[in-house]
C-alpha cells in the first residue's frame, strides 16, 4: 500500500512539473505571436522556472527515498541539466534577449515536455503494476 | 565628346577594335532606361529581334549594369600592352581586369545625370540626321521612348541584342543560363551603365583613336569594317550640325546608331551579311569575358615567392565604393543612406538562399543626415488619415498602383485592393497615373515623413528630456569642468525650445539630488546616504523645464565642479544612483547621460575587478568578460526602454570600469557608449566637448519604434544593433539619431517566391523634438532573382561587412575571440568557394583566386574585422574596456563610418602642406587625397602622414622629415616627447594648412571628434600603439597580413572546391 501511495504522490508531482513546463511554453508561444509583451512574458516564465526545478528535484528525491531506482536514474539527467543551468545562472530567461533566445528556450522546453511525458507513461505503468502486485 | 567627334579622321585604325555589334545595342539601351521607353512603341520598332530577349525582364536591367562593367575589358584590349599579360588561358580576362572594372560603378551616377530623359530627347533630333542614313529604325524607337515606362519593359525592346546573339549558334538563349543571359542582358538593359563605360574607357584610347572611334573600340575586338565605313561619312559630313554641346552620350548614340541589328531589320543587305560573321566571335567573347574578377595565385616553380604581388590586391582606397544599381533600377527607392541591402537580388528560393553564405539582410539608418536639398518631405494627412494597406499595414508609397479610375489602390506588398478615401481621391490620366502626382511626395519619393494623428500616440508627445547622472567621486581629471562647461554652452541649443526638461543627480558614496525649482536662486542640494532603499526626496523639481529654471541650472553648472573638486570620497554608488534616475525619469522618458569615472563599488549593482584575469583568455569562460556580470543592469536596461529612457554611457577611467556591464545600459536602450581611456582634460577636452555637444544637440527622435515590413514570403528574423525588441519585429528605440544604424537579417518563409519584386518598408514612428508625432517611411524595392550569380553581382560589400561585424561582435559575447574571427573567415571562404564553383565549370580557373567584382574588398574588410579593436588578438592586444567600448560603438555605426573604421584612410600630407594654394581649391582636387594601402610599406620616412579612422587622427612624422618642417608644425618643443605635445595653430603657412586640413576632415564627418595623436617614426611604444597595430595589411602580432590572408583564404577556397 505504501508503494502505491508513493507512486501516486510521484505521479502528482510529475503532473505538476508538466504543468509548469506547459505554462512556460504557453507564455513563449504568446510572446511569439505578440499577444503579450516581453516584460510580462519574461516575468511569467521566470516565475515558473524555480517551482519547476524544485518540483523536479522533489520528484527525484522521492524516487530515491522510496527506492524506485530505475525511475530515479531516468530522472537524473533532467535534474543534472537543471542544476547545471542554475549554477551557470542562465536558468531565467533574459527579457532583453528574449526574442533571440526564443527558439532555443522553446526547444528546450519541448524536449523537457517529451521527457516528462515519457516519465509519466513509466509512472503510470509502474503504478498499475504496484496495484496489481498488491492484490 | 562632341569635340572629339570631329577628330574621327583616325577612324581608319578602327578595324583593330570594332565590336560594333554590342555597341550598337548599348546606345539603344542607354536611351532606354533613361527615357523609359513605352513598351508598345518600343516593341513595334524591333519586332524581329525582340523574340530572343529573355522573358525575365524584371531583373535584366541590373544584370545589365553589372555586365556592362565587364565589357570594359574588351575595350581595354587594344592597349592591352599596358597591362600585365594574362596568365591563364583567358585571353580577355587579364589578371589586371580588376582595375578596369572599377570604372563603371562610380560612373553610373554621373551618367545618370548626363542624359536626363527629356534633354536627351531634345538633343536627339539634332543627331538624327546623321544617324538616319545608317539605320532608320533607331530613330523611331528613341522617339517613342516614354519617360514613365518602368525599366523592366526594356527587356523586350533591345532588338540589337537579339539580333546580335541570334546568329551565334553557341550562345544559349535560355534566360536561365547565367553567363550568357547576363551578358546579353547587359546589352539590353544597361543603357546608362553602358553609356558610362564608354567615356571612361575612352581616355585610354584617346591618343590613338580619338573621340568617336574609341567608343567603337570599346565595343569589342571584332571589327566590322562595313559598319565603320558606314559611319565615316557621318563624322565628317555631319559634324557641323552636331551641336558642340552635345554630350559624350549623344556622340555615342550617334556612333552606335548603326546597330547591325537595326540595320538588318531595315534590310540593309550589306550589314546583314556581315553580321553573322562578326557576331559570332563577339558572342563568344562575351561568354568569356566573365563577370568575375580574379588574380593569379600560382607560385613560380622553384621559388618561394607566392607569385602574388600585393599591389594588385583590391583595396577600398577611395572609401566606400557604393554601387547604385538598385537605385537605377528602381529610381523611386529611398536613398541608400537609409537602407542598404546586402544584396539587391533577393533569392527566389530557400535553396538558393542557402547557397548564399553571406548574410542576407539590410542595414537601416532611419534618420541618416541628408545633404541639403534632399531632406525628407513631410506629408500631413490630417484630413484623410494615413493611407495604409488594410491587410499588411504598408504605408502608401511610390510603388502602389491606382486603378478603377483612381478609386482603388493596389498594395504593392500584398496586392490587396484598398479603397482610396474620398479626400485622397484624384483622377487618373491616360497612362494610369494620378493627375496630382506632382503634389504627392509620398507617391514620388522613397522617403517621406507623415505627421501622425492621435491614433499613433499612447500619451501626449513627450518633451525632450535630458538627465545627467554624474560620478563625482575623487575626480581629478578635469572631467567635471569640461562636462559642466559643455552642457552650459549647449543649453541654448538643446532641442525642443521651451519644452526641454533637464535634471541632474551626482553621486559618490551618497546620492545628491538637486532641486532646481524656478523660484529658487540657487539649486538646493539634497544628500541621500541610504543606498539600500532609494527614494525620491521631492516629487517634482528634480527635472525642471529648462527655460523656466534657466538661471538655477546655470548656477548649478557653474558651481558644481568646484563643489566636488576637493572630494576625497573614492566610492561610487552607481547602482542606487541609476535607480534614482530611473524613478525620476520614468514618468516622462528621455535621455540619460551617465558620466562614470570608476568601477561601481557600493549598493546594488556593484561590480568587481574581473577584466584583468589573463588566465581566462583562451578558455571557454573568456566570453564572460564581455557580457554583463550583474543581471541588475540588464533588468535596468529593460526597464529604461520600457519607460522610453535612452542611456548614453561616458566612461573616463584609466582603470577597469567594467564597460561590458555598464554598456548594456546603452545597448538595450538604443544608446551609445563613449569611452575616453585615461581622460585628461588637457588632452581630451575637445573630444569630449564636441561629442557631448553633438550628443545633446543633434536632432533626436524620441520614444520611437521601428518596424521593417517586407513583401510576402520574406521575413526579417534577427536584428542586430543597440535596441530592444518589443515584439518579434518591432524595435523599441527610446531615442534615435542620425548616427545610429540597425542591421537585420531576413529569411524566406516560402520555399519558392513567385513575385518578381520584393518591397521593403522601414517605418519609424517617433516624437520629434518639436513635439510632433511623426512616421518616417522609407520604401525600397528589390528584384527577385533566380540565379546565384546575380546575387553576387548585386551584392553590397558595405552592408555585408556591416552585418558581418555585428554578427562577429555578437559572437564574441558567447564564445572566444578566436572563434568569432574564425566564423568571419569561414563565411568568406564559403562564399568565395560557392562563387568559384559557379564558374569553375565553364572556365579554367587554375590557380586563380576569383571573386565577384562587387565583393572585391570583402576579404580585406574581413581581415579588418578580425583586426578591429573589438576582435583583435587576445588579452594583450586590447584592454577589456576598450574592446567592449569598441564593440558597443560598432554595433551602432552606419555603414560608411563602419567601413572607414575598418579600413581607415592613410594619406600623405607633407607635400600638400607646402603648397601655397588655398584650401578651397585643393579640396576640389580629389587626386591628392587618394588613400594609401594600410601597410608600413606605404610610409616614407621623409613624409608626414595622416591616418584617419573617423574616430581619431594619427599624424605620423617620418624620421627623415626635415626638422624645419616639424618645427613649423609643432613649435619650439618639436623635439620633445610627442605624447606631451599638442597640436595647435602656429603662425605659419604649413601649420595653418595642416589645421585647416584637419578641420575640414572633421567637418566632413562630425559624428565623432577626431583627436590628433602625434607619432614619430620609431617612437616606442606610441608608434606601435597608435599606428603600426592599425596597419591592417601588415602581419602584426601573429595575425595575418593581407597577402597571407588572401593566400589562406585561397587555399581554403580550393579545398573541397
Amino acid at each position: 500500500m505504501g508503494d502505491l501511495l508513493s507512486w501516486l504522490f510521484s505521479f502528482f508531482l510529475l503532473v505538476a512539473v508538466l504543468g509548469t513546463i506547459l505554462y512556460q511554453l504557453m507564455c513563449l508561444a504568446d510572446l511569439e505571436y505578440d499577444y503579450v509583451n516581453p516584460y510580462d512574458s519574461a516575468s511569467r516564465i521566470n516565475r515558473g522556472v524555480l517551482p519547476e526545478f524544485a518540483l523536479q528535484g522533489a520528484l527525484c528525491f522521492l524516487h530515491l527515498v522510496t527506492g524506485h531506482w530505475l525511475m530515479f536514474l531516468i530522472c537524473l539527467p533532467y535534474l543534472y541539466y537543471n542544476i547545471k543551468v542554475y549554477i551557470d545562472r542562465c536558468h531565467l530567461v533574459d527579457v532583453t534577449e528574449i526574442f533571440n533566445q526564443l527558439p532555443w528556450e522553446k526547444k528546450i522546453r519541448l524536449y523537457k515536455l517529451g521527457y516528462l511525458v515519457m516519465l509519466l507513461a513509466f509512472s503510470i505503468v509502474w503504478m498499475v503494476w504496484s496495484i496489481v502486485d498488491d492484490e | 565628346m562632341g569635340t572629339e567627334y570631329p577628330n574621327s579622321p583616325a577612324i581608319p585604325s578602327r578595324p583593330a577594335s570594332p565590336f560594333s555589334v554590342p555597341q550598337s545595342s548599348t546606345p539603344f539601351k542607354s536611351s532606354g532606361p533613361v527615357v523609359g521607353p513605352e513598351a508598345s512603341a518600343f516593341r513595334h520598332a524591333p519586332p524581329s529581334s525582340s523574340q530572343i530577349t529573355p522573358p525575365s525582364s524584371s531583373y535584366g536591367s541590373m544584370v545589365g549594369t553589372e555586365a556592362s562593367a565587364f565589357r570594359t575589358i574588351p575595350s581595354g584590349m587594344p592597349n592591352g600592352a599596358a597591362r600585365p599579360p594574362p596568365t591563364s588561358g583567358f585571353p580577355n580576362m587579364p589578371p589586371a581586369a580588376g582595375p578596369y572594372q572599377h570604372f563603371p560603378a562610380p560612373q553610373f551616377s554621373s551618367i545618370a545625370q548626363v542624359p536626363p530623359p527629356r534633354t536627351s530627347l531634345a538633343g536627339q533630333p539634332v543627331l538624327w540626321p546623321p544617324v538616319r542614313p545608317v539605320s532608320g529604325s533607331f530613330s523611331t524607337s528613341p522617339v517613342s521612348l516614354n519617360p514613365t515606362q518602368p525599366p523592366p519593359v526594356q527587356m523586350g525592346s533591345p532588338p540589337q541584342s537579339g539580333s546580335m546573339v541570334q546568329p551565334d549558334p553557341v550562345a544559349p538563349r535560355s534566360p536561365i543560363d547565367s553567363q550568357f543571359s547576363a551578358a546579353r542582358a547587359t546589352m539590353q538593359l544597361s543603357s546608362p551603365t553602358a553609356g558610362s563605360v564608354y567615356p571612361v574607357a575612352r581616355p585610354s584610347f584617346q591618343s590613338s583613336f580619338p573621340g568617336y572611334i574609341s567608343q567603337q573600340t570599346t565595343a569589342g575586338a571584332q571589327a566590322q569594317p562595313r559598319q565603320s565605313l558606314a559611319f565615316h561619312p557621318k563624322p565628317g559630313g555631319y559634324v557641323p550640325p552636331m551641336p558642340a554641346a552635345s554630350s559624350p552620350y549623344f556622340a555615342q548614340q550617334g556612333g552606335y546608331a548603326a546597330p547591325p541589328s537595326v540595320a538588318s531589320q531595315l534590310g540593309h543587305p550589306r550589314e546583314q551579311i556581315r553580321h553573322p560573321g562578326s557576331t559570332h566571335p563577339m558572342a563568344v567573347m562575351q561568354g568569356l569575358v566573365e563577370d568575375f574578377s580574379s588574380f593569379s595565385i600560382g607560385s613560380v616553380p622553384g621559388s618561394f615567392d607566392s607569385g602574388l604581388d600585393s599591389k594588385v590586391l583590391p583595396r577600398p582606397l577611395e572609401g566606400d565604393l557604393e554601387r547604385n544599381t538598385l537605385s537605377e533600377m528602381f529610381p523611386l527607392n529611398c536613398s541608400s543612406r537609409y537602407l542598404r541591402l546586402t544584396t539587391s537580388g533577393i533569392p527566389n528560393s530557400q535553396s538558393l538562399a542557402s547557397r548564399w553564405h553571406l548574410p542576407l539582410g539590410a542595414v537601416v539608418c532611419p534618420l541618416a543626415e541628408a545633404p541639403n536639398g534632399e531632406e525628407v518631405p513631410v506629408v500631413n494627412f490630417a484630413q484623410t488619415g494615413i493611407i495604409r494597406c488594410k491587410r499588411c499595414r504598408t504605408y502608401v508609397n511610390p510603388y502602389v498602383t491606382f486603378t478603377d479610375g483612381g478609386r482603388k489602390w493596389r498594395c504593392n506588398s500584398c496586392a490587396l485592393l484598398n479603397d482610396v478615401p474620398g479626400e485622397y481621391f484624384a483622377h487618373l490620366d491616360a497612362s494610369g497615373r494620378r493627375i496630382d502626382l506632382d503634389q504627392r511626395p509620398e507617391l514620388t519619393k522613397g522617403s517621406v515623413e507623415f505627421i501622425a494623428p492621435t491614433d499613433y500616440m499612447v500619451r501626449p508627445p513627450m518633451p525632450p528630456l535630458y538627465f545627467f547622472l554624474i560620478d563625482v567621486s575623487a575626480v581629478r581629471s578635469g572631467m567635471l569642468e569640461v562636462v559642466a562647461q559643455t552642457i552650459k554652452s549647449c543649453l541654448d541649443n538643446l532641442l525642443g525650445f521651451s519644452r526641454t526638461q533637464i535634471g541632474f543627480i551626482t553621486y559618490d558614496s551618497t546620492l545628491h539630488f538637486y532641486n532646481m525649482k524656478s523660484s529658487l536662486n540657487q539649486p538646493q542640494m539634497m544628500v541621500m546616504s541610504d543606498l539600500d532603499d532609494v527614494f525620491i526626496p521631492l516629487p517634482d523639481d528634480l527635472v525642471v523645464n529648462l527655460s523656466e529654471s534657466r538661471t538655477v541650472v546655470d548656477a548649478f553648472l557653474d558651481s558644481f565642479p568646484s563643489m566636488f573638486q576637493e572630494n576625497t570620497n573614492v566610492e561610487s554608488a552607481f547602482g542606487p544612483a541609476l535607480r534614482a534616475a530611473f524613478m525620476v525619469m520614468s514618468q516622462l522618458g528621455g535621455k540619460l547621460l551617465i558620466f562614470q569615472h570608476s568601477l561601481p563599488s557600493l549598493g546594488v549593482g556593484r561590480l568587481r575587478l574581473r577584466g584583468d584575469d589573463i588566465r581566462v583568455y583562451g578558455t571557454d569562460k573568456e566570453h564572460i568578460l564581455r557580457i554583463p556580470e550583474d543581471p541588475f543592469y540588464k533588468q535596468m536596461a529593460a526597464d529604461f526602454t520600457k519607460n522610453q529612457v535612452a542611456v548614453n554611457v561616458y566612461g573616463f577611467s584609466d582603470k577597469y570600469t567594467d564597460l561590458a556591464t555598464l554598456g548594456t545600459l546603452a545597448k538595450y536602450t538604443g544608446g551609445q557608449v563613449y569611452y575616453y581611456p585615461s581622460f585628461q582634460a588637457a588632452v581630451h577636452k575637445d573630444k569630449l566637448c564636441h561629442e557631448l555637444a553633438r550628443d545633446i544637440t543633434r536632432e533626436t527622435a524620441w520614444e520611437s519604434v521601428m518596424r521593417i515590413r517586407c513583401g510576402k514570403g520574406v521575413r526579417f528574423t534577427t536584428y542586430h544593433g543597440n535596441f530592444m525588441l518589443r515584439s518579434t519585429d518591432l524595435i523599441a528605440l527610446p531615442a534615435v539619431d542620425c548616427d545610429k544604424a540597425y542591421a537585420m537579417q531576413l529569411s524566406l518563409e516560402e520555399t519558392l517566391l513567385t513575385s518578381q519584386t520584393v518591397y521593403f518598408q522601414v517605418a519609424l514612428l517617433y516624437t520629434s523634438s518639436s513635439g510632433e508625432r511623426r512616421i518616417r517611411v522609407h520604401t525600397a524595392a528589390a528584384p527577385v532573382v533566380a540565379d546565384l550569380g546575380e546575387m553576387y553581382r548585386m551584392a553590397d560589400t558595405g552592408a555585408i561587412i556591416s552585418l558581418f561585424t555585428r554578427l562577429a561582435i555578437e559572437k564574441t559575447l558567447t564564445s572566444k575571440l578566436e572563434e568569432a574571427r574564425k566564423s568571419v573567415q569561414l563565411r568568406i571562404v564559403k562564399a568565395l568557394r560557392e562563387y568559384r564553383n559557379l564558374h569553375a565549370v565553364q572556365h579554367r580557373l587554375g590557380g586563380r583566386m576569383i571573386y565577384p567584382e562587387s565583393l572585391k574588398c570583402l576579404p580585406l574588410y574581413g581581415l579588418a574585422i578580425c583586426k578591429s579593436i573589438a576582435l583583435r588578438g587576445g588579452y594583450a592586444n586590447a584592454q577589456p574596456d576598450e574592446r567592449c567600448a569598441a564593440g558597443y560603438t560598432m554595433m551602432a555605426l552606419p555603414v560608411k563610418k563602419m567601413l572607414k573604421l575598418l579600413y581607415p584612410q592613410l594619406i600623405r600630407i607633407d607635400e600638400y602642406l607646402l603648397k601655397k594654394t588655398s584650401l578651397a581649391e585643393d579640396s576640389k582636387d580629389k587626386g591628392i587625397w587618394k588613400g594609401l594601402p594600410l601597410a608600413a610599406g606605404s610610409l616614407d620616412p621623409q613624409g608626414l602622414y595622416l591616418y584617419d579612422d573617423g574616430f581619431r587622427f594619427v599624424l605620423w612624422f617620418g624620421s627623415m622629415l626635415s626638422p624645419d618642417r616639424v618645427k613649423n608644425l609643432l613649435g619650439e618643443n618639436f623635439a620633445a616627447d610627442y605624447s606631451k605635445v599638442s597640436l595647435r595653430e602656429l603662425d605659419n603657412e604649413i601649420s595653418r594648412n595642416l589645421m585647416g586640413l584637419l578641420n575640414k576632415y572633421r567637418e566632413s564627418d562630425s559624428s565623432y571628434y577626431q583627436l590628433s595623436y602625434l607619432v614619430r617614426q620609431g617612437e616606442k611604444p606610441r608608434e606601435g600603439y597608435f599606428l603600426l597595430t592599425n596597419l591592417i595589411e601588415d602581419p602584426v602580432g601573429g595575425a595575418n597580413g593581407y597577402l597571407d590572408w588572401i593566400m589562406q583564404l585561397h587555399r581554403q577556397v580550393q579545398q573541397n572546391a
